[in-house]
């Protein structure tokens, strides 16, 4: 039988992104564009990104590396403010295990050089399944691509 | 320009009755009619009650000369006598407030249940929504209690 735990943790990233608040939201919000950075490494496998974006719609991907376990992403959007703010509570599996629950917050604010992005999640993991540590880093990869992404 | 302020607030309460009487006060929609108004002058009404791994709540938390705060629940994990964890979202008049992650996690105590509540909130554009939470939830959990005391 498995033990029931939950870990609890919070972290922030800040990214200072020369480009307007209207450019970088759109890459969170055009389906086409999200798709182009919201992904695993090159190397993983890679399955539909599917995006639903309005307040009550919903997000997936799933993907993973060649012969392992598949990691699925499902969200769904809370609130909208145009150029301003996003609100996903996802949850994550590990094939058919959900290792962990959250809720990821987004901000853009207008900064001198372009946009100041907050992104602060609240997590549970579950079962002692994941953690902080490697959640943040992958967080910390998928930034990096959307600046990838927003410079090309 | 809009602004988030993050919280999280962990309590922790140790109920004299089994895991499974303390789950099956959460489950049944009204014994949490009753335990979780936060005072006497407050009533919670439900639209909708489907209380199970992806299952929806929507409350509304009526209180004498204030606009509803109307609570929309979405389940993501129950396990029965152990978990739930639910995402919940708060709009009060026409505007939302906050949204919330909260954890609930029952274990054996003392010859009781134990109850450790962790709420992550982010609340909205000054909306104050921790102390909300922090006052809504103190006094449900002290009412929970009196739901095994008869």
């Amino acid at each position: 039988m498995t033990k029931r735990t939950t870990s609890h943790a919070t972290f922030v990233i800040e990214r200072e992104l020369e480009h307007p608040p209207a450019k970088v939201f759109a890459a969170y919000s055009n389906q086409h564009s999200k798709a182009k950075w919201f992904v695993g490494p090159e190397e993983w496998r890679q399955s539909d990104h599917q995006l639903d974006f309005r307040v009550g719609g919903n997000e997936s991907v799933s993907g993973g590396p060649p012969h392992g376990p598949v990691h699925k992403f499902n969200g769904e959007y809370w609130d909208i403010i145009e150029n301003e703010r996003i609100v996903i509570a996802y949850e994550m599996h590990m094939d058919d295990t959900r290792t962990s629950i959250s809720l990821g917050t987004t901000e853009f604010k207008s900064a001198p050089t372009g946009t100041r992005l907050i992104y602060t999640e609240q997590c549970v993991f579950l079962d002692g399944h994941d953690n902080v540590h490697d959640r943040e880093r992958g967080t910390q990869d998928l930034l990096n691509q959307l600046e990838t992404f927003l410079s090309i | 320009m809009t602004t988030i302020a993050h919280a999280t607030i962990v309590m922790e309460r140790t109920y004299s009755t089994s895991a499974k009487r303390v789950f099956a006060a959460w489950s049944d929609i009204e014994a949490r009619k009753r335990w979780s108004a936060p005072a006497d002058n407050i009533r919670i009404e439900y639209e909708a009650a489907d209380f199970r791994e992806g299952g929806r709540d929507v409350s509304r938390c009526i209180e004498p000369d204030n606009a509803d705060y109307v609570a929309t629940v979405n389940y993501l994990d129950v396990r029965k006598d152990k978990r739930i964890v639910f995402a919940e979202d708060v709009v009060h008049g026409e505007k939302r407030v906050s949204a919330a992650l909260i954890s609930v996690e029952l274990s054996p105590k003392d010859g009781g249940t134990h109850l450790a509540l962790t709420m992550q909130i982010a609340s909205f554009d000054d909306a104050d929504m921790e102390q909300g939470y922090q006052f809504g939830w103190s006094a449900a959990l002290d009412n929970l209690a009196k739901e095994f005391s008869a």
